[in-house]
């Protein structure tokens, strides 16, 4: 009796091991991020926020016991993007496409998501395409699009800027910044504001020199300027347009990219006070013990506060994570794609009583917006202005709006 | 012994990039391999004005991206079925061009012809980043159409399609260079003078060789189309022309074949850097340094220092290059 | 189009053509003394912004700034010039080995400066005295971009004395005509190419702390200058030194006044002012050399 109870323990114990080997499946996620030129913060912010992200992860444990890893490469240009996408899905064996910088790499990836039927899970190309023309139900994104920002842009300045009607926009001269002046104008139109048009201006993207816009700018004398800089052409035009009091003249108005952190960080003591400005994630907004973790978890894993492109990869993995829990495992695709639909997300950028979701019909993450103006704050240093004045606006007026999603595909095609 | 080298060659190559095919390493691979064969075909022809006219032409991808997108533009909106037809007429349109641009830039030498090359390339590229409307602009064009013989999953039968277009391409570029016209250009190479005085058009020899060579880079660009069925503004910006360069002499300029060693060498290079660092410009620079000081004649250049190069030298001693 | 309106726009298009034209002026430089087309030259640019930079998150002073970044991008160039580009002078096809090397140093320069500094953009300040701005007649002018104006005249002076009234000047543009001559006469060749490269460097250099509080400091700011600044060059005619400094007013000019009138054409505006330079007198509007055998 003795002996076979023991040679039963001795099988068990011998071949326990063994089933936690076959159990631990690694689950590869395959990250397409910027991590050189102009865009490299963004990439390398997002790589640890993918970190952090991963780590609370595992904390909480996955089934089976099962762990996330994610890859990282630079995704260069589109074509090269493209056959990297390809080799995470026929190498690595990637049960997810991630992440992704330029909208122009996003469009191009996305049709190998659509081909390879992978999840695609966008976190910080803004192009509202995306989620709306160009949808296909492999993609989502967890981070707003441009029409999210410019749509609570026109309700700003319609309720809360007075004495206005000439407007005026400056962008880069690419789909971006024309994307965002067409939908700030709809926005406009729908809520029937009357504006009047008297400039436009498109400097190539990473213009470095600004003067000749700004002279032109002051001379058309708009009482709105609409901006849609990002990084550091945002930082360079309004260092370059403060000597020539343009802040004073009119209100600088710069709703998507604006008011992202390192911008403000860059400029310090040269931000002009009140401009009117937003992001798509504040390290300062809203004041919930969430956010604050966030970002001093961010602080202390890499030196600095993040900028907007951390929450979006932070986001994206706890989406990824909570269709895997749905779902028990990261093999049917179809079912982590119904569990991503509709999925409620607590993101850090929340406020209290709201928490963010994927639309099921577009895969858009649903949050809101808040929109603020400069005041000097030196709470987070480097930057010693950020926003204050806060107007929120509800996620549900900003997404979907199937009127603008109509609108767009007659602009652009399918 | 001249002939059997280049049967070798030829038969390195058919090993080569059919042998893939019967190993079969796997998707990504395959893929891999088109992109190396299709490159191949732009920096080969790019050769023919560089390695074997001695023109430095900076603006290349003008006539790749041209290829790349009358290609696309065409598949996208009535449909793959004439596929390869969309390929010629992508390759005529840009050779139409190519006869514009090489009546202008080849009355200069030198620095200016490059940056001549340079500025078009970089027009074209600004007009199609701008005309958003037609072109897409920095959007690009997605989801471009491949007939259906070489659709459904998997790369294998557009690698196909593909190595069999472009094998036919080098071959015809291999009949042009090799032929009396091609040791003219040669011979205009080394010393245009001495042609001139022969009674011989350099300009127009000139002009010939660089429609050649733009209707083969529009080849390349319309195969790129179809590979993964998205193009890009990005085709036609300097870096795809400095590519071409880099391709050439990392392979070797003085060889029919060496562009083919470069466009693997730079997209192996680009592949495996890319995958374990983010400092792949780095490593890519470090790399075209180290070739540019110890292997001047590329990859393929040390190997045949034996036989070929000891005769091109013997040329070059007789008329000193004086630089422009 | 009113007075006030072609003054402000007259004026910012000068000091975006300084800017330019100290980027120019090096590479112009570069090219008539040695021949060498050095298309890092943004990297130099890049260079002068980083270690300015540095310089001042220990002394936040703009003017050891400056000086930082001017010796540090010389001795760089300097540096590179000795230990890379001499190994390929005289080879047959040099002009498409000094395309590649140079083209291959932009890459080792951007990423070594994203290692050491990372990839954050960076700013710095203007200094104090010209924060402020001049107010002449309807026209606002910032003081500092008139400092910069200034600087440039000052180099261009400068720079005039030494290649014409001096010695050594004469002996540097004599190199540009024939090296070895130059070499049988006695003159230290290499030694002349060598400091000549370093202070054309440092000239890049410089146009990066100069341009640096206006702008950010960032991987990929080279990239950014080196285009416009061959433009630049080829218009005004390789190794013109005046070439270059016409050539940035056309182009800083041309840029100003088209975004007001031709705004869809801003971006290629450059490059067809440069094609109609090539087609129309390809040596470059004040050279003197022949840019054709044909």
């Amino acid at each position: 009796m003795k002996k076979s109870f023991l040679v039963a323990v001795l099988i068990v114990a011998w071949l326990t091991p063994l089933t936690t080997v076959f159990s631990a499946e690694t689950i590869k996620i395959g990250a397409l991020y910027t991590m050189t030129g102009r865009g490299g913060q963004y990439g390398k912010d997002s790589e640890v926020a993918i970190k952090m992200a991963l780590d609370e992860v595992h904390e909480k444990g996955l089934p089976g016991d099962r762990k996330l890893e994610v890859i990282i490469t630079d995704d260069k240009n589109p074509q090269y993007a493209v056959s990297v996408a390809k080799r995470y899905i026929s190498e690595d064996k990637v049960k997810f496409l991630f992440g992704i910088i330029s909208s122009a790499i996003g469009l191009a990836v996305t049709e190998v998501s659509k081909e390879q039927k992978v999840i695609l899970v966008g976190t910080d190309h803004a192009a509202t395409d995306l989620t709306a023309n160009k949808f296909q139900k492999y993609y989502f994104r967890s981070a707003n699009n441009t029409f999210q920002s410019m749509m609570a842009g026109a309700m700003y300045l319609k309720d809360e800027v007075k004495n206005w009607k000439k407007i005026a926009y400056i962008g880069p001269d690419y789909a971006y910044g024309r994307d965002q002046w067409m939908e700030v104008k709809w926005g406009l139109d729908k809520l029937g504001v009357k504006y009047e048009v008297v400039g436009e201006y498109w400097p190539k993207l990473y213009e470095p020199d600004y003067t000749s816009y700004v002279t032109a700018i002051m001379k058309a004398a708009p009482d709105v300027l609409i901006v849609g800089f990002w990084g550091g052409d945002t930082v360079s035009f309004i260092k370059q347009a403060k000597p020539y009091k343009l802040f004073e003249k009119m209100i600088y108005f710069h709703v998507d990219a604006g008011g992202n952190y390192e911008a403000m960080a860059a400029l310090a003591d040269e931000m002009p006070q009140g401009l009117i400005l937003s992001a798509r994630h504040h390290n300062n907004w809203p004041d919930t013990p969430e956010n604050k973790a966030y970002v001093q978890k961010f602080f202390k894993a890499a030196g600095r506060y993040p900028s907007y492109a951390a929450s979006g990869a932070y986001v994206g993995i706890h989406m990824i994570a909570e269709a895997i829990r749905k779902v028990g495992n990261a093999n049917d695709t179809e079912a982590l794609v119904k569990a991503m639909e509709g999925m409620k997300i607590q993101c850090p950028e929340d406020p209290p009583g709201f928490t963010s979701y994927i639309d099921p019909a577009t895969h858009q993450i649903v949050q809101v917006q808040a929109i603020g103006t400069t005041v000097k704050n030196d709470t987070l240093p480097p930057a010693k202005y950020m926003l204050g004045n806060w107007k929120v606006y509800p996620a549900e007026k900003l997404w979907p709006i199937s009127e603008y999603v109509e609108y767009l595909t007659k602009a652009k095609g399918k | 012994m001249k002939k059997l080298g280049s049967y070798l060659s030829w038969a390195v190559y058919g090993v080569v990039f059919l042998g893939i095919v019967l190993v079969n390493p796997g998707e990504h691979y395959i893929h891999l391999a088109a992109r190396v064969i299709i490159f191949s075909l732009y920096a080969v022809a790019f050769n023919i004005l560089f390695g074997t006219t001695g023109l430095v032409s900076f603006g290349q991808a003008l006539f790749y991206g041209i290829g790349a997108y009358v290609t696309g533009m065409l598949a996208k909106s009535i449909g793959p079925q004439f596929f390869l037809l969309y390929i010629v007429l992508g390759a005529v349109l840009a050779s139409s061009v190519s006869v514009l641009i090489g009546l202008l830039t080849l009355r200069l030498t030198g620095v200016y012809f490059t940056m001549l090359t340079l500025a078009f390339a970089q027009l074209a590229w600004g007009v199609t980043f701008k005309l958003y409307h037609f072109t897409g602009g920095d959007d690009g064009i997605q989801a471009i159409p491949k007939p259906e013989l070489l659709a459904g999953s998997g790369v294998l039968k557009y690698y196909l399609f593909s190595f069999v277009v472009v094998t036919i391409s080098l071959y015809i570029i291999w009949r042009i260079t090799h032929s009396p016209f091609g040791a003219l250009l040669r011979g205009i190479r080394q010393n245009p003078r001495r042609i001139t005085f022969l009674g011989l058009n350099v300009y127009r020899n000139q002009l010939v060789a660089y429609v050649v060579s733009a209707f083969f880079a529009a080849v390349a660009g319309g195969l790129y189309s179809g590979l993964d069925g998205s193009i890009h503004p990005d085709m036609l910006h300097w870096p795809t022309s400095g590519n071409a360069i880099l391709m050439a002499t990392i392979g070797g300029m003085s060889s029919f074949f060496g562009p083919v060693v470069g466009a693997a060498i730079l997209t192996g290079l680009e592949e495996i850097v890319g995958r374990h660092t983010e400092y792949w410009s780095f490593f890519i620079g470090a790399a075209v340094v180290i070739v540019v000081l110890l292997f001047p004649r590329g990859i393929l250049g040390i190997r045949w220092s034996g036989w070929h190069r000891k005769e091109e030298e013997k040329e070059t001693r007789v008329a000193p290059d004086t630089g422009n | 189009m009113d007075l006030g309106t072609f003054v402000s726009q007259f004026i910012s298009g000068l000091s975006v053509a300084m800017l330019i034209f100290l980027v120019a002026s090096g590479l112009t430089l570069i090219y008539g003394v040695l021949n060498v087309l050095n298309f890092a030259h943004g990297s130099f640019y890049l260079l002068g912004t980083y270690f300015a930079f540095q310089l001042m998150q220990l002394i936040p002073n703009f003017w050891l700034g400056l000086v930082a970044g001017v010796f540090g991008a010389g001795v760089v160039g300097m540096i590179i010039e000795v230990l890379f580009l001499r190994r390929i002078y005289g080879r047959p096809d040099e002009g498409a080995f000094q395309l590649l090397m140079t083209y291959a140093f932009i890459l080792v320069l951007d990423d070594a400066v994203k290692f050491i500094w990372g990839p954050e953009y960076k700013t710095i300040s203007k200094p104090p005295i010209f924060s402020g701005s001049v107010t002449i007649g309807p026209v606002v002018v910032p003081a500092y971009n008139i400092f910069i104006i200034l600087v440039g005249l000052v180099v261009v002076l400068f720079a005039w004395y030494l290649l014409n009234r001096t010695e050594s000047g004469k002996k540097v543009r004599a190199s540009s005509i024939d090296r070895q001559m130059l070499s049988l006469l006695g003159a230290n060749v290499p030694l002349i190419m060598t400091v000549v490269f370093g202070i054309a460097t440092a000239m890049g250099g410089l146009a990066g702390v100069l341009a640096a509080p206006l702008r950010t400091v960032t991987p990929g700011a080279g990239i950014e200058v080196i285009i416009d600044s061959l433009i630049v060059v080829v218009i005004g005619g390789f190794g013109n030194f005046w070439g270059a400094l016409l050539g940035a007013l056309i182009i800083g000019e041309v840029l100003s006044f088209g975004i007001l009138w031709w705004a869809e054409l801003a971006t290629v505006l450059t490059f067809i002012v440069m094609i109609v330079v090539l087609i129309w007198k390809p040596e470059g509007l004040l050279s003197t050399k022949s840019a054709g055998g044909k």
